[in-house]
């Protein structure tokens, strides 16, 4: 019988190679023609670092800034394909199957989903320089030792507010001391509609991540450990009614046809144009803020306490380079130059987030900059055991954005909260061959 | 001998004549079709992981309660969509046929420019003018001080947005088929009508309409085929949501294949719903007496 699988299998992976042949072989030879330096060394410049991105760069954009300076001072040139984060997990399988890798990523997963195409940077760097928690979420594979990726951007969920709506309705931000509770969030954000001249109190960005900071906040999970491996738990008690409240806030204070999956929309575009008040999203936008808002101050507030405290989620995205890119070594070598003091504070200073070399700081030049800051620094604090066991179960690696979808389910309504959470743990369940909790 | 070159010959000739749309459709079809049909019997999760599993993926397929669900959706939307299909066509296409009717090709030519684009450009407008928040539709009902309607938050809001949206895009294709149908009718069996009396309404039920039989046949088969596997039409404007209720058969399976990784189940959704589009092509064809003139 397993003969006949593997033959089965064969021959449709014959067929297959040959209509991508048929249709895509050209490019290689030619992209293979750009490689040349695979000693490691410094390129004595006129090639080509062929990049890939997740976004297009807005202006004063850090990561792009930094490649166009490498450019200049090298002589190399660069080639950037932009491919969004999503995207990225169905063209990076096509990519290496026709010989077409980029010699550097900026990722958020690949290098985490697919270790054994990454090399592995220990190879050329020194661990110890790096922030030990930056390179376990960001740069680590999830099942062995091996770092796939450097921490570019490191990360943490943080709530921005506009302070003039704030002003206007009277209330007053919280502070690391006072941190508000969830409840008061929601409830404040009902104020800010009513006083604070905006068209929603809260929003939130469409990501598990960040709809997951209420959940550990409240004391869920959605994995247990169990020895060795783990147990579903994201169909819990807690877990409802954590999903329960989040859709009926999404039907007072909240956008709700952003999180019912209605609308392509971007929060943050809501929150710039003055239509949100409180607004949960991470560190990255804070650059981008800072340049693109001039109606109106903002500020970054601490996140809200559940019932189990406040939480944070850290992440971010990694600069990896695939093994088999055809100038790998072209990559590395822009990594080393990228990751030395003097650049990588050019870099942070840009990028205004938090840094992931232990001996280089963001330094804010103003007052509000500098308490902003505190804020993210005082966040990462918040990172729950919770969130450190379901990031070593490695769950993403068999559901990921089915999650996203049944949350959404939820919150437009064509589900309960438990039938939601109840249908993804189901799953989960089958593809990890864990069981569930409860 | 002399005739058996010439025989050969001809199959020659055929075969060159053939050749190229054969090589097309080998390639872009046939090898396709072959892959999925594979595919539909293995784990195949795009890159790494391809084992053979019998017909475990058709046997989940049968028991989804989404795949229903969105199946169901899918026809509904169909269904209620046809007649609209045909009928807006076919009365624009009179209409820009009549001999009363002045500016006859400034009025085709705007109702043809949305054939021109793109699907997802359209759906784009499209929801450039129904957005919620900063749709053109909306901020007009609020200039009159009216409320603002929830476009993408309502399900049946949604889905007519979706199905106005779908109309105005292929009006301006059937309209074209219909008006080369009317042209091709013998203005002497109108004339014959006048004659014995008959109106308007009259030649059009008993004269236009019959002879147009079979270009209607065709424009109901192309439109049910169409709306069957509308998509990307829909991503432009709601992506499928409010949750899942404007979602139809062709996302679920790319949703399926391209978002969840599972090219195998969403392979074996794709084998069953080519079968079901097949019969009901089949039904249209059995049930028409049109089809087997066209």
């Amino acid at each position: 019988m397993k003969k006949w699988n593997k033959a089965a299998a064969a021959l449709l992976a014959g067929t297959m190679a040959l209509s991508l042949a048929a249709c895509g072989g050209g490019g290689t030879a030619e992209t293979k023609a750009e490689g040349g330096s695979g000693d490691g060394g410094a390129s004595a410049g006129g090639q080509t670092l062929k990049i890939l991105l997740s976004e297009e760069p807005g202006e004063g954009d850090a990561l792009t800034m930094m490649f166009n300076k490498w450019a200049e001072e090298t002589g190399n040139k660069l080639d950037i394909q932009i491919i969004a984060y999503d995207d990225q997990l169905t063209k990076f399988p096509a990519m290496a199957k026709n010989k077409d890798l980029p010699d550097i990523i900026s990722t958020t997963r690949l290098h985490q989903l697919y270790p054994e195409e990454f090399v592995d940077l220990r190879d050329s760097f020194d661990m110890n320089a790096f922030e030990a928690s930056a390179l376990k979420i960001v740069g680590k594979d999830y099942v062995s030792d091996k770092i796939t990726g450097l921490p570019q951007q490191f990360t943490a969920t943080c709530v921005f507010y506009n302070k003039d709506a704030f002003e206007a309705a009277g209330l007053e931000a919280p502070t690391a001391d006072k941190p508000w509770t969830w409840d008061e969030l929601y409830a404040n954000a009902a104020v800010l509609m009513e006083k604070g001249g905006v068209k929603y109190g809260f929003a939130a960005d469409v990501s598990r991540a960040r709809y997951d900071i209420l959940m550990y906040a409240n004391g869920g999970s959605l994995t247990l450990a169990d020895g060795d491996s783990f147990k579903v738990n994201v169909n819990c008690d807690a877990n409802v009614k954590t999903l329960e409240a989040f859709a009926a806030a999404n039907q007072s204070v909240m956008p709700q046809a952003i999180w019912s999956g209605a609308t392509a929309d971007n929060p943050a575009d809501y929150f710039k144009n003055g239509d949100v008040g409180i607004y949960l999203s991470g560190s990255w936008n804070y650059a981008s803020f800072v340049s693109d808002i001039s109606a109106f101050k903002f500020g970054l507030m601490p996140s809200p306490k559940g019932s189990a405290g406040q939480s944070c989620i850290i992440g971010g995205s990694a600069l990896a380079v695939p093994a088999n890119a055809a100038n790998s070594a072209l990559g590395i070598e822009f990594l080393k130059w990228m990751y030395t003091d003097e650049n990588f504070k050019t870099y942070i200073q840009a990028d205004k987030g938090l840094s992931s070399l232990t001996s280089v700081i963001y330094e804010p030049d103003t007052d509000d900059g500098k308490a902003d800051y505190a804020v993210i620094q005082g966040e990462v604090a918040f990172v729950t055991d919770t969130f450190m066991v379901d990031e070593s179960s490695a769950w993403r690696n068999y559901k990921d954005n089915e999650y996203r979808d049944y949350l959404k389910r939820a919150v437009s309504g064509e589900m309960t909260a438990k039938e939601a959470l109840d249908a993804f743990a189901n799953e989960l369940a089958e593809s990890s061959s864990w069981a569930i909790a409860q | 001998m002399r005739k058996k070159g010439q025989g050969f010959a001809h199959t020659r000739a055929f075969w060159m004549f053939v050749s190229p749309a054969l090589i097309l459709f080998t390639v872009f079809f046939l090898v396709p079709l072959a892959l999925a049909i594979g595919f539909s019997f293995t784990n195949y999760d795009g890159w790494k992981t391809m084992d053979f599993v019998g017909v475990k993926n058709y046997i989940k397929l049968f028991t989804d309660a989404d795949f229903y669900a969105t199946l169901k959706r899918t026809f509904v939307y169909a269904i209620v969509n046809l007649p609209f299909k045909v009928a807006l066509p076919l009365l624009v296409a009179s209409l820009v046929c009549s001999k009363y009717m002045y500016g006859k090709t400034v009025v085709r030519t705007f109702i043809y420019i949305p054939v021109l684009l793109s699907a997802l450009v359209a759906g784009i407008t499209i929801n450039w003018m129904f957005g919620e928040e900063y749709g053109l539709v909306n901020f007009i009902i609020q200039s009159f001080g009216g409320t603002p309607l929830k476009w993408a938050m309502n399900p049946v809001l949604a889905t007519t947005v979706v199905s106005v949206a779908s109309n105005w895009v292929s009006i301006g294709f059937y309209m074209i088929m219909f008006i080369g149908g009317i042209n091709n009718i013998s203005q002497e069996l109108y004339e014959a009508a006048s004659v014995d009396g008959a109106n308007k309404v009259d030649s059009f039920f008993r004269i236009t309409l019959p002879l147009l039989a079979p270009t209607t046949f065709i424009v109901l088969l192309l439109s049910t085929v169409n709306l069957l596997k509308e998509y990307t039409l829909v991503q432009g404007i709601t992506t499928g949501g409010p949750g899942t209720s404007t979602t139809y058969i062709i996302q679920y399976i790319f949703n399926q294949g391209f978002t969840q990784m599972r090219y195998g189940y969403a392979s074996a959704i794709g084998i069953i719903v080519g079968i079901i589009f097949i019969v009901i092509a089949g039904i249209q064809f059995k049930f028409s007496n049109s089809g087997g003139e066209v």
